[in-house]
């Protein structure tokens, strides 16, 4: 066996880990163990001077493993397994200690810090003494994509590839294409009807050679991986079979109902209308109270339903624009009407949305301002003979004084939920959920159109609230990853898989039943489990239930843990 | 309790003084830079809230506008320009025709026409008179003097004066009652002891007098004293007509250095330098307090030069023994004094002699009445 050269890297990260945990002693300390060549420290081991560092410690130390004390490995252990392969390792020689955000973050205490960081790097050369070179695999890829939801989106999406001269499958669950678009009448900031954006669209797809449109569709289920997806689908009731080698989920959202805030008075009113309702009223040609009359004055409460602790925290994102586009709308149709914008905050972010908000702050549009921890307006019936229908009860923010608003209609700007079926949609495609039910990207900054799940993108509102311009732009971007992966024609996958030694297999089938992602199957004939090396994520699951100790993960070999272990237990530690 | 709101006060307050103020975001910086804003009296972002949103009966009682003094200060720093200290004066015209129960102050606020009917009506009215009445063709004495008592008696004159000051001062007194209500009564949050009446009452007086908190606005002292100068001026003016007219209107004359002629040349330098100066600058249009005006800016300090010039040519003619010519400027003079009087003192700019002092006042007492309140809440329980 051949000698282990360890070289050890202390980050300071600036002063981030610095400040609370003295690098240069737990360099020094840890360059005297075993197998440790070298021990450095560096002010930022991430930049291009400390990647080349280690480079040229690998070339004139001949070192053949390399561990990084430094910040998560989330975020850099990509970029040094890059440096350990350009100076002709291995990537998988190397560890990574994690004592930014396990230690210097999260102590207060620098001498009781520097020891534990102390701890983790040993236990990390520990590890990574027993490390093995692993190899990269590729698959092939089926170059057709499946798009679920005809919405804008997924309109987009399915012609951005199918332009590109690769097949879609477009998948709708209603009969008609065009998702919550197709009821909008105009689209703010340019007031540009959303059916001049939609009709073209929808008649392209339609008749696109590339696109196969499958309306009253549903998935019963999807197999496969990345490349290689199949699924079993069911359209208008017949059952179909399905092959592709890229999915994107394009399913939308769902307004919320504020039926349940019943200060709105929502459904006992029956002139409080939801922003949907006002939207189809203004592609009647008619705004009108439900008796048919003129309304004298109309308030639009913004908020409703989002950024409040009762219902949803986060931003729906549009509906300041909405209101803003509401007003302006109103005021064309009923230039003597008085029309009240109650909101919490304007949020006109965005191309054009500011100078919206200007425009429509001339057009004698009264703004109101409510504080969401104060509570939001309470709609009542008006007094008969009052002047008005409704009043609506607030604390203004800005006078700090609770007035009364008269309204003959009430438009509540509704927020976007996600979808109640996005749990199934969820598991079909493999992607997590975030605590609100949208599913979440791989990284909110960096790579915000794919998921964990490799080949699954995910486009418009079903990540999070989005305008029309932001699922069109996401739309294109996940084409545009999709076509890329298309054109490699392969794609490498991850190696950090579980592998079965046959010949202690058992065939329990405990493994084929723990995999959450489907990835072991058994093997009648030789009764033993087999792993599909390109569907498994090493998550570990099978190795830990296996009851004989067949099964073993790839770069976490019980070797690799215990003796992590047994270096951490080997420093000093104070008893907590 | 909550307030309802009006969408068309902004649209009416329109008479009273025009600007952009909904351009206003709320930022504050116009409060900030105040240099007359204080704790309690927060002024003029509220307001200008206040009057977007149509709180009338809130600002009925809002006595902030009388405290400033229209440095111009925050519309000079105003991101947005919305025009903050053109409100606080828009407001001041309001409140006067909000005080006044008449309704006669909001007619010659909103309408130009109106005033000026009003105003040609009681110049021709003065006119007729004399000429119905007055004996043009009294010549010199034997002493070769002009005799203006012969021509107009000052105890006739005096008699019309006290008619005119009682009937003004009736609608003057129960507007400050109708102000008073409003600001102090009909405000549940603030009690106001008796005792502190009589305390705060001089400060009242000293500004009054002084108008100390104007020379507080920031490099506007040559404002303040000439605002001063003609104030001061002005109110010797009205004392003397209205209490000493039998000693002021002689037919003597009387040397150079008399206190009598000492005063007149006074009152006259003030009057004249001053609204000169003001309405200048309004025609100029150039710093702001001057930038903005309303026809009553115009029509009041023109009034009052009109009767500082008259009064000029009735002493030039009588000193050069000219009787015809005296008689018919004195007619002048006396036909331009009517219509001011009568529809500024009690109905328009000229009222913020009273509402003035008494919203220093009132806001002093609110403020004391407020701190007693304040201590009281937190004096330990015993």
């Amino acid at each position: 066996m051949e000698e282990k050269r360890i070289g050890v890297y202390v980050c300071w990260c600036g002063t981030n880990i610095a400040k609370m945990v003295d690098v240069e002693r737990v360099a020094e300390e840890v360059g005297k163990l075993p197998n440790v060549v070298i021990s450095k420290n560096y002010k930022y081991m991430c930049s291009d001077p400390g990647q080349e560092l280690i480079v040229k410690d690998i070339k004139e130390h001949n070192l053949n493993r390399v561990v990084v004390s430094a910040c998560s490995p989330r975020i850099h252990e990509l970029t040094f397994r890059k440096a350990l392969q350009n100076a002709g390792l291995n990537p998988y020689m190397f560890e990574m200690a994690n004592i930014r955000e396990q230690v210097s973050w999260v102590h207060e205490d620098r001498e009781e810090a520097t020891k534990k960081a102390k701890a983790l790097v040993t236990g990390a050369i520990a590890r990574v003494a027993y490390h093995e070179a692993l190899d990269k695999r590729t698959v092939e890829i089926n170059p057709a994509s499946l798009v679920i939801g005809a919405g804008i989106s997924g309109l987009t999406a399915a012609l951005e590839i199918a332009d590109a001269g690769k097949q879609v499958f477009l998948l709708e669950k209603e009969a008609q294409l065009g998702g919550h678009t197709a009821n909008v009448e105009l689209t703010f900031p340019y007031m540009i009807p959303a059916r001049q954006i939609l009709d073209p669209k929808i008649k392209r797809v339609e008749n696109h050679p590339n696109v196969e449109v499958l309306k009253k569709a549903e998935i019963d289920e999807i197999f496969g991986y990345i490349g290689n997806f199949n699924a079993d689908i069911k359209v208008n009731g017949d059952s179909r079979k399905l092959e592709f080698g890229n999915i994107i989920v394009a399913t939308g959202l769902k307004p919320f109902d504020p039926s349940s805030v019943d200060l709105h008075g929502y459904g006992k009113l029956p002139n409080v209308v939801t922003s949907i309702e006002f939207e189809k009223m203004l592609q009647s040609g008619k705004i009108e109270t439900k008796d048919g009359r003129e309304p004298k004055n109309i308030a639009i409460i913004h908020c409703v339903g989002s950024r409040n602790n009762d219902y949803h925290e986060y931003c729906s994102r549009t509906c300041c624009m909405l209101g803003l586009k509401f007003a302006n709308q109103t005021r064309t149709a009923l230039p003597d009407s008085n029309i009240y914008e109650i909101y919490a905050d304007m949020r006109s972010f965005g191309k054009g949305c500011e100078e919206l908000y200007t425009e429509t702050s001339k057009r004698d549009i009264m703004f109101l301002n409510f504080d969401q921890r104060e509570g939001i307006p309470q709609i009542t019936k008006a007094h008969p003979g009052d002047c008005c229908e409704m009043l609506i009860e607030m604390k203004e923010r800005l006078s700090n004084t609770n007035i009364e608003v008269p309204a003959d209609m009430v438009i509540l700007l509704v927020g976007m939920e996600a979808r109640e079926d996005a749990k199934e949609v969820a598991h079909h495609v493999g992607v997590s959920k975030c605590g609100n039910d949208f599913f979440i990207e791989r990284h909110p900054k960096l790579d915000p159109v794919a998921t964990t799940t490799d080949g699954v993108y995910i486009i418009g509102s079903c990540q999070g609230p989005k305008d029309i311009t932001d699922s069109v732009a996401q739309s294109r971007a996940a084409a545009a990853r999709i076509l890329a992966c298309i054109t490699q024609g392969t794609v490498e996958v991850e190696l950090t898989t579980a592998v079965v030694n046959e010949d202690l297999c058992c065939g329990c089938q405990t493994c084929v039943n723990v995999c959450p992602y489907t990835a072991i199957s058994f093997d009648e004939e030789k009764s033993v489990s087999v792993v599909n090396e390109i569907l498994c994520k090493g998550c570990g699951t099978c190795g830990s239930a296996c009851p004989t100790g067949a099964i073993r993960s790839r770069h976490f070999t019980d070797q690799q843990i215990l003796s992590q272990i047994k270096g951490i237990m080997s420093t000093e530690m104070t008893e907590v | 309790m909550s307030v309802r709101i009006d969408p068309d006060f902004s649209k009416k307050l329109a008479g009273y003084g025009k600007a952009d103020w909904n351009e206003c975001f709320h930022c504050g910086n116009c409060s900030a830079i105040c240099p007359l804003t204080e704790d309690g009296f927060l002024f003029p972002r509220k307001g200008i809230r206040a009057m977007q949103m149509g709180l009338k009966e809130k600002l009925a009682g809002y006595v902030d506008p009388w405290l400033c003094y229209y440095c111009g200060e925050c519309t000079d720093t105003c991101p947005r320009d919305a025009n903050p200290a053109e409100l606080m004066m828009t407001l001041r015209r309001w409140l006067t025709s909000v005080y006044d129960w008449t309704g006669l102050s909001g007619l010659l606020y909103r309408s130009f026409k109106a005033h000026m009917a009003v105003m040609i009506l009681l110049f021709l009215s003065v006119i007729a008179a004399f000429v119905a009445f007055a004996d043009f063709t009294i010549p010199v004495n034997s002493e070769g003097l002009v005799e203006i008592n012969a021509f107009a008696p000052a105890e006739l004159i005096a008699s019309i004066d006290h008619i005119v000051l009682l009937t003004l001062g009736f609608f003057l007194l129960t507007n400050l009652i109708n102000m008073f209500v409003k600001v102090i009564i009909q405000d549940k949050s603030v009690r106001v002891p008796l005792y502190l009446y009589f305390v705060k009452v001089w400060e009242a007086i000293f500004h009054f007098g002084t108008q100390a908190k104007f020379a507080k606005c920031e490099e506007k002292r040559m404002y303040w004293f000439l605002h001063w100068f003609l104030m001061s001026s002005y109110i010797m003016m009205f004392i003397f007509i209205i209490f000493f007219l039998e000693w002021f209107q002689t037919d003597i004359v009387h040397p150079w250095y008399h206190p009598q002629r000492l005063l007149g040349y006074y009152i006259t330098a003030g009057i004249v330098i001053s609204c000169v100066f003001f309405v200048w600058n309004r025609i100029k249009a150039k710093k702001t307090i001057f930038k903005f005006s309303h026809h009553s800016d115009y029509i009041f300090p023109i009034l009052l030069f009109l009767i500082a010039i008259t009064g000029i040519l009735i002493h030039i003619f009588r000193l050069q023994g000219m009787p015809q010519a005296t008689y018919v400027s004195y007619a002048i003079h006396l036909a331009v004094e009517v219509p001011m009087v009568v529809t500024f003192v009690a109905f328009s700019k000229w009222s913020h002699l009273a509402y003035r002092p008494m919203g220093l006042f009132f806001a002093n007492l609110k403020k004391a009445a407020l701190q007693k309140q304040y201590k009281t809440q937190l004096a330990p329980a015993t």
